[in-house]
């Protein structure tokens, strides 16, 4: 009985190192939408458990409060909009961007299919509602200009995200401006009926969206976590494209009031495009490529109220040396 | 000699001095403990930082207070308007008081915030849900405290002048709201500082204008300084109506104890 004992004992002293997981957080940019549907896929399939990872998903409240939370370490890694990151970045938040994940906007300008608004100049004389402060209304004046329109053209209301919401549901606006994934999706669940999004990106505007995001701490400290989570990030990515549907029921096994199987299933095909390179350098998910951050950094100085020096240094914001090799998709 | 002087002149400027040391004091307790503990700027902006960006955005804060002072006081007005009459039943009553109090008490724990998107799907953008948000926070205040007032008659006062043969609006008149007034004005200065909050609730959730507005959107850009300022200005905001309120209250019952000003007499 005792030499038993000793036995289990030993057992789970040298297996205890050799089966140790890193329990970590990553704080989404927003409440759950099809895009993350990798991160809970991942989870679901183990893929982040092989790579010695516990992944504890938070849900968001917008991709500013998410990146303070990670610059004030209450999560080591945060999922959000990498612009909205470099405003907080350049005013000193020790972040980083360790990955890119949508590498072309998802901004859009949505109503309604029925409404007809199809091109820009079907814009004017209608009402568009938008978030103040929030980095779509930074980019808005940029669509503006490369499209023609002026803001006289059209009637503007502002309100949160639920008034945004609430405003195109019940007609009070014509068109929010919105992730073309995101919101489309909510409409859809909300009332059954498709939205058309105008999207910023078929303007010429060339942005990079929503990344993996830490601290430049952790990168110094714990090298190794932060490989281990983009590696996992990245299979998970790749496992998930295969899986469209499983990977949107793995949101809802996680979070069953997270949405609709079909609209989250259709969220995260339409992100899927968007992993892409748009400058065609990298075949890798959050592989980005120099030249799309410059553009990025470019714009956000110019219209996103980023500081004129940031341009001399796009590289302070993102790293690619913390993902892996070979993983294509 | 009895020397009986008035020490209003001077009372007045030790009155406005003391909150503005505390103030500055508060101020420099910030700036220390910033220092300190090495916070950085993103977290929190440093005071130098806000008075820096007041001085800059006056113009505009200034611009944009005025939809929110104004969203405030119709919001209040309502309140008032509403929550005096509403108070005056219920103490009259106690059939009303059991059916209505306890309703009210329930739904003051409904947070306001949370259907305050659906206001604006009701009455659309602009003023009015501004002005509704700010007069149900401001509401259940004012009925709690003229309740207590109309309650806090003496029945001894009542019966007197019902032996006199007063009529009910006499009664009223004469005892019953002068009796409730010093209540009826300390619920009007707190509904007034939560009618601040509903107006700026309101700008958040559906507003092109206003301090709520300011901090919307100086929050969505980092800009801590300026959304530290706008809540600056929203406290004055506050501040000033409270004091006006307070300048109402003097006039209205310079009779009451707490408006008594103090005297010196030195032989």
């Amino acid at each position: 009985m005792i030499r038993s004992l000793l036995v289990t004992f030993c057992t789970i002293i040298l297996a205890g190192p050799a089966a140790a997981t890193d329990k970590v957080t990553l704080m989404l940019d927003w409440y759950v939408y099809g895009s993350h549907a990798p991160f809970y896929y991942g989870k679901e399939k183990g893929i982040f458990a092989a790579a010695g990872i516990d992944l504890d998903i938070q849900e968001g409240r917008g991709s500013g409060i998410t990146t303070q939370a990670v610059a004030a370490k209450s999560a080591p890694f945060g999922y959000v909009d990498i612009p909205t990151m470099m405003r907080a970045a350049v005013k000193g938040a020790p972040v980083i961007a360790t990955g890119v994940l949508l590498q072309t906007t998802p901004m859009s300008a949505m109503g309604f299919v029925e409404r007809n608004i199809r091109k820009p100049e079907d814009i004017k004389g209608k009402t568009v509602v938008y978030t103040p402060g929030d980095s779509l209304s930074q980019i808005w004046p940029l669509f503006l200009k490369k499209t023609g329109l002026k803001e006289i053209d059209f009637k503007t209301l502002s309100g949160d995200a639920t008034t945004k919401f609430n405003a195109v549901i019940n007609g009070q606006a014509d068109l929010l401006l919105g992730y073309f994934m995101d919101q489309s999706m909510r409409i859809k669940d909300a009332t059954g009926r498709n939205v058309y999004p105008i999207k910023f990106a078929d303007y010429g505007i060339n942005l990079v969206n929503s990344g993996i995001i830490t601290t430049k701490d952790l990168l110094k400290d714990n090298p190794d976590l932060v490989r281990r989570m983009m590696a996992a990030s990245t299979r998970a990515i790749l496992a998930a494209v295969k899986d469209r549907k499983g990977a949107a029921e793995s949101i809802l096994k996680a979070s069953p009031k997270g949405g609709k199987l079909d609209t989250l299933t259709e969220g995260f095909e339409l992100t899927i495009p968007l992993f892409n390179d748009p400058t065609k350098k990298s075949k890798q998910p959050f592989v980005v490529s120099d030249q799309n951050m410059a553009d990025t950094v470019s714009i956000m100085v110019e219209y996103g109220g980023l500081e004129g020096t940031a341009k001399g240094n796009p590289r302070a914001f993102y790293t690619n040396e913390y993902l892996p090799k070979g993983l294509p998709l | 000699m009895a020397l009986a002087c008035v020490r209003l002149p001077y009372r007045l400027r030790v009155a406005w001095l003391e909150p503005l040391s505390f103030l500055i004091l508060l101020g420099i307790s910030w700036d220390v403990t910033i220092r300190l503990f090495g916070i950085p700027r993103y977290q929190i902006p440093t005071p130098a930082d806000v008075v820096i960006a007041l001085c800059h955005e006056w113009p505009m804060l200034l611009a944009e207070a005025s939809p929110t002072t104004l969203a405030t006081m119709a919001g209040f007005l309502l309140s008032a308007a509403f929550g005096i009459p509403v108070a005056m039943l219920i103490a009259s009553s106690r059939l009303v008081e059991s059916y209505v109090f306890p309703l009210l008490v329930f739904s003051q724990s409904i947070p306001k915030i949370a259907i305050a998107p659906l206001f604006v799907v009701w009455f659309g953008f602009g003023m009015t849900p501004k002005m509704l948000l700010a007069f149900l926070l401001g509401f259940f205040p004012i009925v709690v405290s003229s309740v207590q007032g109309f309650k806090s008659v003496e029945p001894d006062m009542l019966d007197l002048a019902r032996a006199m043969e007063a009529t009910r609006l006499q009664i009223f008149r004469m005892i019953s709201l002068p009796h409730a007034l010093p209540a009826i004005f300390s619920g009007l200065k707190v509904s007034i500082t939560f009618a601040v909050v509903g107006a700026v609730v309101g700008e958040f959730v559906g507003s092109n204008s206003g301090i709520g507005f300011v901090l919307q959107r100086s929050s969505g850009t980092f800009e801590l300084a300026t959304m530290f300022a706008a809540l600056f200005v929203l406290a004055l905001i506050g501040v000033t109506l409270f004091w006006i309120l307070h300048l109402i209250e003097r006039l209205a019952i310079p009779w009451h104890a707490g408006q008594r000003q103090e005297f010196i007499i030195a032989a």
